[in-house]
């Protein structure tokens, strides 16, 4: 990075914080940030941002909120910003999904299809992990 | 794991398949069951857009429009999920009603707006409460949720011109972008040039450019001495010296 006001391609961030929903809202402010500082415009922002806390609401779907951490990884690339978002640390609490949850999840899903053009869920018996690529309309800033 | 990279971002593949295909009749049962059953999706919808700065009512009445719309486009025989294409339309509805009403200017100008009323209510809370007011406490003085309040507080600092945010680092407060200014100071209180301009500066603004940088106070300092917080007088100093810029600075080029 040599810009110290963009991000460039390869350039990484990471954000851990406790697995509650109402600390989604870090990572709605770390997307914005990095979505301006990696041009893109202000409506991909948003939809990044909304994006983003559809992504933690898949990680948390299967945790009881009580345990584990979700991790995200913000990676610039050269016309795309991939976000993942894992739920780590909850193995001992992870639970089935309920059908109040699974409708979660299905918005979630139905949420990110329409806001970036690619995007993911991997359960497994340790760790959630949830992940989304949306491509920059402009050129990197 | 799923993937959506083949459809793409709203409005897109599944959107414009079903417009080609045969709609329902607008009085159909199915259709109408079908819209009743998913008002819960337009609001559920509609509360997602809700930091952008509309009212929700607003919000609500384009995402069931479109959720209208979305039935009667919908064609149950391609066997494509309705909720999932109704989900698309709507989003794309909402983002469309904001795009229309000029949102993106708005937004920044209404961050803007935001910042400076947070400028006032920190002084009035500051007064009030003898203390600098928290987040929570500038959110019920605004209005704005907690969230835009910092967001406003972050792209605040982006609004000013880019000398004064060096003066705001934490690690070189002043002297690593304006350090030549502070100099600059001290050897022109003496001239002609500054008093001037010093003078046309309200008497409060005289002394707080005084405490920074000829006595070195720190913006905190400076808060408690005058009684208001330090953001400001981080806006006080702001606006001050973009006055004297402009005053002492030369001629733009004809």
């Amino acid at each position: 990075m040599t810009d110290p006001d963009t991000l460039g391609v390869g350039d990484r961030v990471g954000l851990v914080f406790p697995a509650r929903g109402d600390l989604v809202v870090l990572a709605r402010l770390v997307a914005s940030v990095i979505s301006a500082r990696a041009g893109f415009d202000i409506e991909e922002l948003e939809d990044l941002r909304l994006a983003v806390g559809e992504l933690c609401l898949l990680a948390l779907q299967g945790s009881d909120a009580r345990h584990g951490d979700l991790q995200l990884e913000f990676t610039v690339s050269a016309d795309a910003l991939d976000i993942s978002c894992t739920l780590v640390g909850a193995a001992p609490a992870l639970q089935p999904i309920t059908e109040d949850g699974d409708e979660a999840l299905q918005l979630s899903e139905q949420i990110l299809a329409a806001l970036v053009d690619e995007h993911g869920r991997h359960q497994d018996d340790s760790s959630v992990r949830a992940w989304l690529r949306k491509r920059r309309r402009g050129p990197l800033a | 794991m799923t993937a959506s990279g083949e459809d793409g971002p709203a409005g897109s593949t599944v959107e414009r398949e079903a417009q080609e295909n045969t709609p329902l009749p607008p009085d159909n049962v199915e259709r109408d069951a079908m819209i009743t059953k998913h008002l819960g999706l337009a609001q559920q919808l509609a509360r997602r857009f809700l930091h952008r700065g509309e009212p929700l009512d607003d919000l609500v009445q384009v995402a069931s429009v479109a959720l209208v719309k979305s039935a009667d486009r919908f064609d149950p025989e391609r066997g494509v999920d309705f909720a999932a294409f109704a989900t698309r339309t709507i989003i794309g509805e909402l983002k469309r009603h904001f795009r229309d009403k000029g949102w993106a200017v708005r937004a920044s100008r209404r961050v803007q707006e935001l910042y400076l009323e947070l400028g006032h209510a920190t002084s009035t809370l500051t007064q009030q409460l003898g203390r600098n007011p928290t987040v929570a406490e500038l959110s019920a003085a605004t209005g704005a949720d907690e969230e835009a309040v910092i967001e406003a507080i972050e792209a605040g600092k982006g609004y000013r011109a880019a000398s004064i945010d060096a003066s705001e680092s934490e690690d070189d407060p002043i002297s690593a972008r304006l350090g030549h200014l502070e100099r600059g100071f001290d050897i022109a209180e003496d001239r002609y040039l500054l008093d001037p301009a010093l003078a046309t500066l309200p008497m409060r603004d005289q002394s707080i450019l005084r405490m920074r940088f000829v006595e070195g106070l720190t913006q905190s300092e400076i808060a408690t001495a005058i009684g208001v917080s330090q953001m400001h007088v981080s806006r006080l100093l702001t606006s001050s010296l973009e006055k004297l810029r402009r005053q002492m600075g030369p001629e733009p080029a004809q």
